[in-house]
C-alpha cells in the first residue's frame, strides 16, 4: 500500500461512489412512497387488492435481488420481444425500487397493525371515515414506529447497491475489484470498505436525528 | 322524548348469544346505568348503539333517526355517511380512554369538530376551552396524553366526546382502568353531567357510582335484561333471585 497508488485510485472511487449514491437516493425516493399502497392493499378488506399486494410482496421478497436484476436486464427484453429494453442504470433503479417497495410495504403493514384497535374505535366514534382514520390517526402514529426498521433497511440498501456490477454498472465495489485484478493490490478493497462504512455511519447519524425529532415532537407542546 | 330506542336487539358471536332480545330506551335527561357480571352483554349492548358492533337483528333509533332496522330477516343499516352522522349524535367514552397520543389534549378535543364535522374554528375552540374547564384541566390544553395521569386522560376523553354536542353520552366502564383512589375525579365529572341533565348510558362495575349518578338502573345477565328500575329499587329491593345473588356476591 502506498499513498501515490491510493491517490491514483481516488477519481475512480469517487465515480463509483456517485453511482452508488445515485442508485441509493433514486431507490429511496420512489420505493418509500410506493410501499404505502402495497401496505394498505395487503390489509385491505377488498380481496383482489389484498391478493395483488400480497402476491407482489411475496414475489419481490421471495426471490434474490440479483435474480431480479438479471431478469430485468437480460430476460425481460427477450420475453417482451425487445419491447421493454432499458439501459443499465434505469434497469438497476427500477429493480431496486420494486424490490425495496416490497420490504417497505411489510414494514409499513407491521407498523399500521401495531396501532391499538382502540384508536380505530375512538376515531369511528368521533365520525371519522376509514380513510380519515388512516390519514389523521393511524399513519401519523405509525411513522414514529417504522423509522428504526426503515433506517435499518436503508443501510442494507447502501450495501445492496454493490449488486449492480452484475449487470455491468461500475459502482464502488467494482472499482476495488478492477484495481485488484489489474494491479494485484488490496488497497482498493480497504478504501472501498472505508467508503461504505462512512456512508452507513452518516446514514445512521441522520436516522437518529430524524427519530429524535419525531419523539421530541411528541413530548413538547406545539 | 326518547333519545335512544333499542328494540329486540340480538347479537350473536358464532352460536353464542351476547344479546338475546334486549329492548331498552333512554329518555332525554335520563342517566341509565347498566350493571351485571362480566360477559352479561352490557358492553356489547353499549357498543351496538354507535355501531362499534353490528347487531344480528333488531332496531336502533337515535334521536328519532334509524341507525338500523329490519328488512325482512336481515338488519339494514343506514348508508355510510348517514351512519357516521347518526353515530356522532352519541359521545363515547372508553374504558381505556383511547386518546390520540400524537395530539395535544386540545387537539384531541377539537380534531373531530374541526377536521371531520368542519365546524367554525372560533366556536370549536371556545367550546373546547369551556369543556377543559368543565373537566378541570384548563392547564393541560397543550399537554400530550402521555403526560397525564389515568384520571386526567379519562376526563380529557369525556371532554372529547362532549365536543360533538352529542344527544347521548355512552360510557363503557369509564372507571375500570383507573386506580381506586383516582376514580372519584372521573365520577365527579360524570355526576356534574348528571346534575346538568345530560342524557347518558353508563356501563359500570362500580355499584356506588351507579347508585349515585343513575336515574334508572338496568341489570343484565346472560344477554338479557333481568330487572330495571330506580336505583333504590334495584339496590335495596331487588326482586329477582339472580339480581339478589349478584348484589350479594359484590358486597361480600
Amino acid at each position: 500500500m502506498n499513498i501515490d497508488y491510493i491517490l491514483a485510485l481516488m477519481p475512480a472511487v469517487g465515480r463509483g461512489t456517485v453511482v452508488t449514491l445515485q442508485i441509493f437516493f433514486c431507490t429511496l425516493i420512489f420505493a418509500l412512497p410506493l410501499g404505502l399502497p402495497f401496505a394498505l392493499g395487503s390489509i385491505s378488506k377488498i380481496p383482489p387488492l389484498r391478493w395483488i399486494s400480497k402476491f407482489y410482496i411475496w414475489v419481490f421478497r421471495g426471490t434474490p435481488l440479483m435474480l431480479q436484476l438479471f431478469f430485468m436486464f437480460y430476460a425481460l427484453p427477450l420475453l417482451s420481444g425487445g419491447l421493454i429494453r432499458m439501459e443499465r442504470f434505469p434497469t438497476a433503479v427500477v429493480t431496486f425500487v420494486l424490490n425495496y417497495a416490497a420490504y417497505f410495504a411489510e414494514i409499513y403493514r407491521a407498523g399500521i397493525e401495531s396501532i391499538d384497535r382502540g384508536q380505530y374505535e375512538a376515531a369511528k366514534s368521533l365520525g371519522f371515515s376509514p380513510w380519515q382514520t388512516m390519514r389523521i390517526v393511524i399513519i401519523p402514529q405509525t411513522i414514529k414506529r417504522i423509522l428504526p426498521p426503515v433506517a435499518n433497511e436503508s443501510i442494507t440498501l447502501v450495501k445492496d447497491t454493490a449488486l449492480v456490477y452484475t449487470i455491468g454498472l461500475t459502482e464502488l465495489l467494482m472499482v476495488a475489484k478492477d484495481s485488484m485484478n489489474r494491479d494485484v493490490d488490496v488497497s482498493g478493497y480497504i478504501i472501498v470498505a472505508l467508503v461504505y462504512l462512512a456512508l452507513t455511519a452518516l446514514l445512521t447519524f441522520v436516522a437518529r436525528k430524524i427519530e429524535r425529532r419525531f419523539s421530541r415532537h411528541e413530548r413538547e407542546s406545539v | 322524548m326518547s333519545i335512544l330506542e333499542m328494540h329486540h336487539i340480538v347479537k350473536k358471536f358464532g352460536s353464542f348469544y351476547a344479546l338475546n332480545d334486549v329492548s331498552l330506551s333512554v329518555e332525554e335527561g335520563e342517566a341509565v346505568a347498566v350493571i351485571g357480571s362480566s360477559g352479561s352483554g352490557k358492553s356489547t349492548l353499549l357498543r351496538c348503539v354507535n355501531h362499534l358492533e353490528t347487531v344480528t337483528s333488531g332496531q336502533i333509533l337515535i334521536d328519532g333517526e334509524q341507525l338500523v332496522g329490519m328488512e325482512g330477516e336481515r338488519p339494514c343499516y343506514a348508508k355510510d355517511a348517514d351512519l357516521r352522522r347518526i353515530c356522532t349524535k352519541t359521545g363515547m367514552v372508553f374504558q381505556h380512554f383511547n386518546l390520540f397520543p400524537h395530539m395535544t389534549c386540545l387537539e384531541n378535543i377539537t380534531v373531530s369538530p374541526l377536521k371531520i364535522l368542519r365546524q367554525d374554528k372560533t366556536e370549536v375552540l371556545e367550546t373546547a376551552r369551556g369543556l377543559l374547564e368543565l373537566v378541570g384541566l384548563s392547564n393541560k390544553a397543550e399537554s400530550y396524553p402521555a403526560q397525564l395521569s389515568g384520571g386526567q386522560k379519562q376526563r380529557i376523553a369525556i371532554a372529547r366526546a362532549l365536543a360533538l354536542h352529542p344527544k347521548i353520552m355512552l360510557f363503557d366502564e369509564p372507571t375500570s382502568a383507573l386506580d381506586p383512589e383516582i376514580t372519584n375525579e372521573v365520577i365527579n365529572v360524570i355526576l356534574k353531567l348528571a346534575r346538568e341533565k345530560t342524557t347518558m348510558l353508563i356501563v359500570t362495575h362500580d355499584m356506588r357510582f351507579a347508585r349515585e349518578c343513575a336515574s334508572k338502573v338496568v341489570y343484565m345477565d346472560e344477554g338479557k335484561i333481568v330487572e330495571e328500575g330506580r336505583p333504590e329499587e334495584i339496590f335495596d329491593r331487588p326482586k329477582s333471585d339472580r339480581l339478589q345473588e349478584f348484589l350479594t356476591s359484590i358486597y361480600r
